[in-house]
């Protein structure tokens, strides 16, 4: 998968290849899906990518994945209550769809294992390129997720939570949705569970023509779970998406986020919140392709870095050259708040078309000094003016989401996380 | 935007043709032979009559370089170059090491004439230059020209002449060319060679180490302020060859120079190469300021020949309070990998970083710079503005790294691009990494097209579209070009100009 030959494999890329082996057997698929996991391993084979990997530049995957627990088949995480109140709850635990799909108009699930077993799915496990490390990961051992579909003009009020949980071991889902013409729906990915796990998501969503998602994705692994997950969408014409993404946990995290905005008028919000503490390392890495003419797109990423952790932003902004008048905007904010953490960005511009308005912005700082001396000269003490501040500098991301619940929802998991590390 | 239609249709027409230093001079000429080897690089050794740990440091960059594979990450495209079929050294037949101008070829002396850069001091100084016919002209506004600027000429592989040594000498400061510092000053050149760019840094600057045939070295001892600017200028005129110069600032506690670079080539269909490596060392309180206009012959209208330009130039603020600035206005080359560096290692250093990349025809610009903050309180800012016509791709790629003890590290970026035409590409590839948490890092880019609004406001005034653009542009590169020695600014907004013709007036 990468160009450099690497003579000797590392520990984790043997346990990976021997863990193929022995669960090939158990693994759904008909032989079309089997020649595609079969390329995948072939890929991992190569070796997983290092630095040297453009697009794994502050990730160095071969040398940051030290081990590869076994699959576990009694591991038996348990279903968490929804993060909005009166979402429908989809569950996938331990790698397998658990329990019944809800009932709802418009809106057709099916579990992907059977879309694997009769072939259905093969096409879609395709490698997006040569350094789709999560990609062929996934492929080889995906073993069931949630195939979401949502007929054209359906308004879908309630939310969707899709729970991908572990507790330990291996667990590699799929999470294919597709959001009809004119349809509405707001669908939570939630990522977590309680174990030392390897763990790999793949979500791909189609937005319909006209089409409007709110997508969130609440990734609240243990410090010691790896968590390698990639976020595929697709927009049509005059389409919206708006994807949330709250990263708050884990040891090594990758969270790729692909978005092609190929339908004329669409248009992409990404708001992100990355809170990393402890010494695990955060790779947030979007590539956003404006293909389409007349489309736009807001990126707004912020970070608070703690410990010892690490944490990377990457963000592209391709813009074709057919894309006239696209507005994108990206910025990227950091506070830094210990001596021993570190935070890296990339904001990249590529741009193919001249009739365009595209702009980066990145900072990384500590907490303004002089923010903290108005707050202390009032009274309140230290700790409990900087944690005002830095709850400040992420909450004005969520505050921007035009739902209620959504805003409570997310604010609760920040205080969370607050009493925990601030 | 039918109102730049035209713009954009003279654009499409621009030949690069129109390069204006692109005659080609007939001078019989002292060559290698063709290819590289260990024998190639004794022969340059021996013509330049080095010492043998010079010939030594030569061989160990040459096995290096061989274990050592081209780079690959840079956004152009190129055939891959045969490392053979190129001379490494090519000089004047006439020139055996001149004791003064008269002895100089007088081919050359036209060359440079031409070019309007005069070699002839007393003429500088009388601030009238003689035609060759002997009728006066008016000293016009090239730098050259005008100011009291000591020039040190490089044809090719070899320095012809350094202008105003003498007076240099007179304030302590030592001119010339890197050959001559290795004979006349090896213990300075052994001191300071190699070590901001190690022989071992990149297949480019290894390359270089092996070599390299000429260059400029510059000494300015400790609290000397160097009286006047200096500059070197850069021609390739041989077929085939590679110009491997070698450039060495060393700025002594509170000393202070500025330096220029310009450089030309004839027009070829075939690519030349040309891999610089160029140091600077500022001590405590010291100051460099390095200043390059890069006018190579960029290839013709179908992107057939021009200049590779592959240079590794980097700055090492050594001691503490000192600072170093590069300042860049990059016209030409087909192909232009460049990034201009700081090492920030004393406390309170302070690197800048200033650009301009004009891109137009098939050329293809990688540039940008990398400010890596090591020591206490240092600061830098990177101002970088990026101009891309015609089928052009320009890439800017920066870095800025801070040191885990670097403590109240501040950078400021600010990256801009302007596109003119639809075939062309402009990207933006920082990479911002912070290892203290008191640093304050800020970065913006944007990239757009001139607004009609813009237009539209300047034009409301009764001036014509050519000139509103071009007004839009020069407003659009004012911070950069502030920051140029006053004379070269106007020498740099013609050659602006005169690569963006059709589009900007």
């Amino acid at each position: 998968m990468n160009m450099h030959a690497t003579p000797q494999r590392t520990q984790a890329e043997t346990a990976l290849v021997e863990a193929f082996a022995a669960r090939l057997s158990e693994l759904p698929g008909d032989g079309a899906v089997m020649v595609k996991r079969d390329d995948a391993i072939e890929a991992i084979k190569d070796g997983l990518p290092t630095r040297r990997v453009e697009a794994w530049h502050y990730t160095d995957l071969r040398r940051l994945l030290t081990s590869v627990p076994d699959h576990d088949p009694t591991a038996n995480p348990k279903p968490l209550v929804p993060v909005i109140e009166g979402s429908e709850v989809l569950s996938l635990l331990n790698g397998v769809v658990r329990g019944k799909a809800p009932a709802l108009d418009g809106v057709t699930f099916q579990n992907l294992s059977d879309k694997l077993t009769d072939g259905s799915f093969a096409q879609a496990l395709d490698p997006l390129d040569a350094d789709d490390a999560i990609g062929f990961l996934n492929t080889a051992f995906v073993s069931d997720g949630w195939f979401v579909d949502i007929a054209p003009g359906a308004k879908i009020e309630a939310p969707i939570e899709l729970q991908n949980l572990q507790a330990g071991g291996q667990t590699h889902v799929r999470l294919p949705v597709r959001v009809g013409a004119g349809a509405r729906a707001t669908i939570v990915e939630r990522q977590a569970g309680s174990g030392a796990a390897l763990a790999s998501s793949v979500s791909n969503l189609s937005v319909g023509d006209g089409a409007d998602v709110v997508w969130l994705i609440v990734q609240e692994q243990p410090e010691t779970a790896t968590h390698l997950a990639q976020f595929n969408a697709e927009l049509g014409k005059d389409s919206r998406l708006t994807l949330f993404v709250m990263n708050a946990g884990g040891k090594l995290v990758r969270q790729e986020i692909r978005v092609k905005v190929a339908g004329a008028g669409a248009d992409f919000q990404l708001r992100g919140v990355n809170l990393l503490a402890g010494d695990g390392h955060t790779d947030v890495t979007m590539v956003l392709d404006h293909a389409a003419a007349n489309t736009g797109s807001r990126e707004l990423v912020r970070n608070v870095v703690t410990g010892k952790a690490r944490g990377v932003f990457q963000g592209r902004i391709n813009v074709h050259q057919l894309a006239q008048k696209t507005d994108a905007k990206m910025a990227c904010n950091t506070l830094l708040l210990s001596d021993d953490a570190e935070f890296s960005t990339k904001p990249e511009l590529e741009i193919f078309a001249d009739d365009v308005q595209c702009g980066h912005g990145a900072t990384v700082t500590e907490i303004d000094r002089s923010h903290l001396f108005y707050l202390m000269a009032r009274g309140i003490d230290e700790k409990t003016a900087r944690g005002l501040l830095v709850k400040a500098f992420v909450a004005s991301v969520i505050e921007e989401l035009d739902n209620e619940a959504l805003v409570d929802a997310l604010e609760a998991k920040l205080d969370t996380w607050f009493a925990e590390h601030g | 935007m039918p109102a730049v239609q035209e713009t954009i249709e003279r654009v499409r027409k621009i030949d690069v043709d129109q390069y204006k230093y692109g005659f080609e001079s007939i001078i019989e000429v002292d060559k290698a032979p063709k290819g590289l080897s260990e024998d190639i690089i004794r022969f340059i050794s021996a013509k330049k009559d080095e010492p043998d740990w010079m010939l030594e440091w030569r061989l160990g960059a040459y096995r290096r370089w061989l274990t050592l594979e081209e780079p690959t990450w840079a956004r152009v495209d190129y055939p891959r170059i045969d490392f053979q079929d190129l001379y490494y050294y090519a000089a004047p037949k006439s020139q055996s090491g001149p004791k003064s101008l008269d002895e100089v070829d007088p081919e050359i002396l036209k060359v440079y004439e031409k070019l309007g850069i005069p070699l002839k001091e007393q003429e500088i100084l009388a601030g009238v230059r003689k035609e060759p016919n002997g009728e006066d002209v008016e000293a016009g506004d090239n730098v050259y020209k005008s100011g009291r600027v000591a020039v040190d000429a490089v044809f090719d592989s070899i320095s012809v002449v350094t202008t105003f040594k003498e007076e240099l000498a007179k304030a302590g400061v030592i001119f010339c060319s890197i050959s001559e510092a290795i004979r006349e000053h090896p213990e300075l050149v052994k001191k300071y060679l190699g070590s901001v760019v190690p022989v071992t840094d990149n297949f480019y600057a290894t390359l270089n180490s092996a070599v390299f045939t000429d260059g400029s070295f510059v000494f300015v001892p400790k609290g000397v302020r160097c009286p006047m600017e200096l500059s070197t200028y850069f021609r390739i005129n041989e077929k085939n060859t590679g110009q491997f110069e070698r450039t060495l600032i060393i700025a002594e506690e509170g000393a202070y120079v500025s330096y220029l670079e310009g450089c030309t080539a004839p027009q070829r269909d075939e690519n030349q190469l040309h891999a610089a490596v160029v140091e600077l060392i500022a001590l405590d309180d010291a100051e460099i300021k390095y200043s390059t206009v890069q006018n190579w012959y960029p290839g013709d209208a179908q992107g057939k020949g021009g200049i590779y330009n592959f240079v590794t130039k980097r700055g090492d603020c050594r001691g503490d309070r000192s600072k170093i600035s590069w300042t860049q206005v990059e016209t030409g080359s087909a192909i232009t990998w460049k990034y201009p560096s700081c090492i920030l290692r004393g406390d309170d250093s302070q690197g800048n970083f200033y650009s301009i990349a004009v891109s137009n025809g098939y050329q293809q610009v990688d540039s940008g710079t990398k400010m890596l903050h090591l020591g206490k309180n240092t600061k830098s800012r990177i101002i970088s503005k990026g101009i891309a016509a015609g089928f052009s791709q320009n890439t800017y790629r920066g870095q800025v790294n801070v040191h885990r003890k670097a403590e109240n590290a501040r950078n400021f970026t600010n990256c801009d691009s302007l596109l003119i035409g639809d075939r062309c590409g402009a990207h933006t590839v920082p990479y911002i990494e912070a290892k203290n948490s008191s640093a304050k890092l800020e970065h913006e880019a944007t990239t757009s097209k001139i607004s009609e609004d813009q237009k539209f406001y300047v034009m409301q005034r009764g001036i014509p579209e050519e000139e509103a653009v071009a007004l839009i542009v020069n407003g659009f590169v004012k911070d950069v070009i502030q920051e140029l020695p006053m004379e070269f600014a106007v020498e740099a907004q013609k050659l602006i100009g005169i690569s963006l013709e059709g589009s900007v007036g």
